[in-house]
């Protein structure tokens, strides 16, 4: 056990090394939604002038911010998946999995990388948020829960796309076969989990299939931790946190006991 | 695969000699536990493989396999901490492999930097780390410089006298006769033959001779094989093969004969490439297609 422990301990301190000497992917994993809150953000709220009750006095950018959040920790985890592909060409996976550990042990330390670099960077948006000025988000239940609750929904988030990334990982052979079945379902998702806009603006089947996505309830719980004034309009913690919760169980339990020693 | 029985012994260096596409690497995989057998088993250790199996296999996998972000060190380190090496003896052992292999002074380079002559090194060193006592090699020294193949076989040959097992997938007939124990022939699925270098080599003539002679005639080969002094014939489409007593004296005979259908012609001592025509019949073609 402690040497499983040991091991995937090994693998997690590897791939954040490797993260952190991508500088590249870094700085854009952070500056992208901050250039997405700028300028989105304040091109809508002036443009456009929202007028739904659940974009607080047409304020856009602050409604966008816990979208934003959640896309931070979409995005890095899949890319952070992605070193699933690398490792697996440069043959370092089978020599991994050559060891004697069980390959879930190999597989949960490399996925404890990708769900702790979402986080972390995911988390590192939220701070920037908060400094922002013209950000306003509301902590309606004190900003000590309302952190813990994004903590808590980002950590689930990661654990759900990690899970879905080794499941996908493991019948798509090739990173750009990923990247391209990964857009595809990640970006109707997300546009559809009203992290860009509420539900209730959008038409019925729209709305119908917003309430499908499992993303959904990662924004509204996002929201209802830091930027609403009050649980009117959304799902709320309860159902929010078992269905999160849920599939991020299930998900990345069966990523797991799914994957082969020979990949 | 049909019909594999083979077993590998302790101080022993065994080479799998076959052509790409044989199933040298099916029977490697096999080994080291990352497929098994649809039918049969195999016993690592005396017991069925499992963890404390893979705990005592070092594998070297046909390309070389290192992470271009991580340093020589970190690689080392990470594998040492798969294998369960305390912080002390990782230390050690990682010192040890490097100053082995000649790598100690690009221990902090990144992989990317390394050419290929020393991300084998590095995979060798990767598999040696935690002292195993069955190697398992896939052409560890493919394409790669004299030095580079004679400091990987000096580190190899020093853990056999250590009284590890080493298995070699090759097609290089020279660096089997070289270094294996045994030889291990398989060819289409099977093991067509396998003894000590010198075993199969024994029943050959001094001299090898390698004609380029397109569509010879069945006739004129069994007339060269009448001749006093000339062993077995291997005929293919473009070539013939055959060993003699003595090049010097066969040569003359086979231009004054047959000078106007042959091309070319190649003389060298026989060797272990000469006893694989012999076996299966045709010529060992190299990874790069090419005859070897």
């Amino acid at each position: 056990m402690i040497d499983a422990a040991s091991a995937s301990l090994a693998l997690l301190a590897r791939d954040l090394r490797a993260v952190a000497r991508s500088r590249s992917q870094l700085y854009s994993s952070l500056l992208f939604p901050l250039m997405l809150l700028a300028l989105l953000g304040t091109g809508v709220s002036s443009g456009l002038s929202p007028t739904s009750p659940r974009i607080l006095d047409g304020d856009y950018t602050s409604y966008l911010a816990p979208g934003m959040i959640a896309m931070t920790a979409l995005f890095s985890s899949t890319f952070s998946s992605a070193g699933f592909y690398r490792d697996r060409e440069s043959g370092l996976l089978r020599a991994m999995l050559a060891s004697p550990h069980h390959a879930q042990t190999i597989l949960f330390g490399k996925a404890l990388g990708s769900i702790l670099i979402g986080t972390v960077q995911a988390l590192a948006v939220l701070v920037l948020a908060v400094l922002i000025p013209g950000i306003d988000l509301a902590w309606q239940f004190g900003w000590l829960g309302g952190v813990a609750t994004v903590i808590a929904t980002i950590l689930a988030l990661n654990f759900m796309l990690s899970g879905l990334s080794l499941l996908l990982a493991l019948k798509i052979k090739t990173m750009q076969g990923f990247h391209l079945i990964m857009n595809l379902v990640l970006f109707p998702l997300f546009f559809l989990s009203g992290a860009f806009f509420p539900l209730d603006l959008v038409p019925t089947w729209l709305e119908v299939i917003g309430y499908i996505n499992p993303l959904t309830y990662a924004v509204d719980l996002l929201h209802y931790a830091s930027y609403a004034d009050s649980p009117d309009g959304l799902i709320g913690p309860l159902i929010d946190g078992l269905v999160l919760g849920g599939l991020a169980v299930l998900l990345f339990a069966v990523g797991l006991r799914r994957s082969p020693r020979a990949v | 695969m049909t019909d594999i029985q083979l077993s590998v012994h302790a101080s022993e260096v065994v080479t799998l000699l076959g052509p790409n596409g044989a199933g040298k690497s099916t029977i490697l995989k096999m080994l080291s536990g990352e497929i098994a057998p649809q039918q049969g088993s195999v016993s690592i250790f005396g017991a069925a493989h499992g963890r404390e199996a893979r705990r005592r296999i070092g594998l070297v996998l046909q390309e070389p396999s290192t992470d271009d972000l991580m340093t020589l060190r970190e690689t080392l380190q990470l594998h040492g901490r798969l294998f369960g090496l305390s912080r002390g003896r990782l230390n050690q052992r990682c010192a040890e492999m490097l100053g082995s292999l000649g790598l100690e002074e690009r221990a902090d380079d990144r992989c990317e930097t390394l050419s290929g002559g020393l991300r084998r090194r590095l995979d060798i060193a990767r598999a040696l780390l935690h002292e195993p006592d069955l190697l398992l090699l896939d052409e560890p020294t493919l394409a790669l410089d004299p030095d580079s193949s004679a400091t990987i076989w000096d580190t190899l040959h020093d853990r056999v006298s250590d009284g590890a097992a080493v298995v070699v997938c090759s097609n290089d007939t020279v660096e089997a006769e070289a270094h294996a124990d045994r030889v291990v022939i398989v060819d289409d699925g099977r093991i067509v033959a396998e003894d000590t270098p010198a075993n199969l080599t024994a029943g050959l003539l001094h001299d090898a001779l390698e004609l380029d002679w397109p569509e010879s005639a069945e006739r004129d080969v069994e007339e060269i094989e009448r001749w006093e002094g000339v062993g077995a014939v291997v005929a293919t489409a473009e070539q013939l093969f055959l060993t003699v007593e003595n090049a010097a004296e066969v040569v003359p005979l086979l231009f004054q004969r047959f000078g106007s259908q042959i091309s070319g012609i190649r003389i060298r001592e026989s060797s272990l490439r000469d006893a694989w025509f012999r076996i299966v019949g045709r010529p060992l073609v190299d990874s790069q297609g090419g005859k070897e």
